[in-house]
């Protein structure tokens, strides 16, 4: 298998640049790692071969041509499968939308082509994003490449995400985060993730699980690479009333790789008391790193998360209800039954309740900027628990038996109830070789310093270049 | 002042769901449910409305919901 799929997008961007490799040879060596390994990863719902190999030709005219090049110029990506695209088929995960065919690109999908990347295809997830372990009954549930033995989820909803950065079959994507869809795949995936701050990246034409709480974002190896891709898709849409008219800053310039005298407020209480103690050590490690590069740690305590749960099913339910309550009365029996059942619960909360969730929404935001008056990041463990194997719903934390799917996104939520942008970033590994997820929140639109203590992590550690145990055997001559 | 300041007239929030309510909700709502439909959905709208109701003891009277549109 050619290297080219373990290079970084940026060190892609800059070889094919310097016409040291094709855009074409970059395309191909992808196609072919996924038509080795994709049939057990499951990780793409569509690939598309063929479109691919021609924006990597036209990419390598460009090239030839001398013409001015976009920063991800023959960067071969792939896209969860909620962002529509234009003549490719977009299914959400689902079979209700199993042959639909948007007639126009997602904003952000027009952004990333227009930057130059090449797209490989349409990335498998949790059916219409409704949860966080990366099931799917229709398209196969995607493959955590940490473990080639055993079938363990990759978390979710952005499990083809996880699962195809992780593996080498794209060099980046975009996810989708509603109560921790970027952060948890990964965190279990080894990889590194940022949902932005609400209204920095556009939403429109991607398919919405609850509007109000809907994030997009990338999913790449590094947080150097998350920034280039943000520096690509972020800023004001007009297609999109929810995105900020904030200017977007260099997202790459404010990786310096310093941290000094940064104030890192640290989330134990609630954040760390459920949390499995390799997980807890990891992240207690990092701090550790952190501060030997001139950062302080002091502890916070966020009193009101204890009541995202509350909040987010008072939100999401209805929301998500709203979305689906024609196709739930038309073809229900065309749902995943966890899914379809999830939905059914919005249709019972009252209206009185949803409002209560909002309301609890801007306590719990208050609460969080307080936090973020006194530090420059949060940071805490992206989830409680490493990658479960599919069908496990329980699993055990220290003493305790902890469900899975309420433990996913346990820690996550609650910056999707707020808005604040949140990263995930590899810190360690378990003894069975799975990966431990840092997650680093920041103030509102303050996306720059998220990335930047990411980044500055990453240079000193190696975690984030950690490759799975997935490569298929080398073929003779 | 408020005639009912001391709370809600309506506390159903808080009063136990039962299978036959939550038939009822269903058909009001146009959702053609089996009873076997009704009794898996029964403890998960069950323990939503508890955790909903769970933030009756962190919210104020005057708590505004949050506007996420360019709140930020």
């Amino acid at each position: 298998m050619s290297d080219l799929v373990w290079q970084s997008i940026g060190d892609l961007a800059r070889a094919i640049a310097s016409k040291k490799v094709s855009p074409v040879e970059v395309a191909q060596a992808h196609l072919d790692r996924i038509a080795a390994l994709d049939p057990k990863l499951k990780a793409f719902i569509t690939v598309t071969a063929e479109s691919a190999l021609a924006e990597a030709k036209a990419a390598e005219t460009a090239v030839m041509s001398g013409e001015p090049l976009g920063p991800l110029h023959g960067v071969p990506l792939a896209l969860k499968d909620l962002y529509c695209t234009r003549g490719v088929r977009t299914t959400g995960g689902s079979r209700i939308l199993a042959d639909w065919v948007p007639e126009a690109d997602a904003t952000v999908v027009t952004r990333l082509a227009g930057a130059g990347a090449v797209s490989l295809g349409k990335l498998n997830m949790h059916e219409f994003a409704f949860g966080p372990e990366g099931l799917n009954q229709h398209y196969g549930t995607a493959w955590n490449p940490w473990d080639a033995n055993t079938h363990r989820i990759c978390g979710g909803s952005s499990s083809g995400s996880g699962s195809a950065v992780a593996a080498g079959l794209c060099a980046g994507t975009l996810g989708s985060d509603t109560g921790g869809s970027i952060r948890i795949p990964a965190a279990l995936c080894g990889l590194s993730g940022i949902k932005p701050t609400y209204g920095r990246v556009s939403r429109a034409g991607v398919l919405p699980l609850a509007w109000s709480m809907d994030h997009v974002g990338p999913m790449c190896r590094s947080a150097a690479d998350c920034a280039l891709m943000l520096n690509v898709i972020a800023g004001y849409d007009p297609r999109d009333p929810s995105t900020s008219v904030l200017p977007v800053p260099d997202f790459t310039a404010a990786l310096t790789g310093e941290v000094k005298g940064l104030r890192i407020g640290v989330l134990r209480s609630f954040f760390l008391e459920s949390t499995g103690v390799v997980l807890r050590q990891a992240v207690e490690e990092a701090l550790k790193e952190l501060e030997g590069l001139g950062a302080t740690a002091h502890d916070v305590n966020l009193a009101t998360a204890k009541y995202a749960a509350g909040a987010s099913s008072a939100v999401i339910g209805p929301e998500a209800y709203a979305y689906h309550e024609a196709w739930l009365k038309e073809r229900p029996q065309d749902y995943g039954d966890d899914v379809r059942e999830r939905l059914r619960v919005g249709a019972f909360v009252s209206g009185g309740d949803y409002l209560k969730g909002q309301r609890a929404r801007a306590r719990i935001r208050d609460e969080v900027n307080a936090a973020l008056g006194g530090a420059d990041v949060l940071v805490c463990a992206t989830t409680p628990l490493v990658a479960p194997a599919v069908g496990q719903s329980e699993i055990a934390v220290g003493q305790d038996k902890v469900p899975v799917r309420a433990s996913l996104i346990r820690y996550t939520r609650v910056f999707n109830l707020s808005g604040h942008p949140a990263a995930s970033i590899a810190c360690g590994f378990t003894a069975g070789g799975l990966p431990v997820g840092l997650q680093i929140v920041g103030r509102p639109f303050d996306e720059a310093t998220v990335l930047r203590v990411a980044d500055a992590y990453q240079r000193v550690t190696d975690w984030h270049r950690r490759r799975p145990p997935i490569d298929p055997p080398a073929t003779t001559a | 002042m408020l005639v009912n300041a001391g709370g809600s007239r309506y506390s159903l929030a808080m009063d136990p769901l039962t299978l036959e309510t939550l038939a009822a909700l269903a058909r009001e709502r146009g959702l053609s449910l089996s009873e076997r439909e009704l009794a898996g959905l029964l403890p998960l709208v069950e323990t939503g409305r508890v955790a909903i109701g769970g933030l009756d003891a962190l919210l104020a009277r005057d708590d505004e919901p949050a506007s996420h549109f360019h709140i930020l």
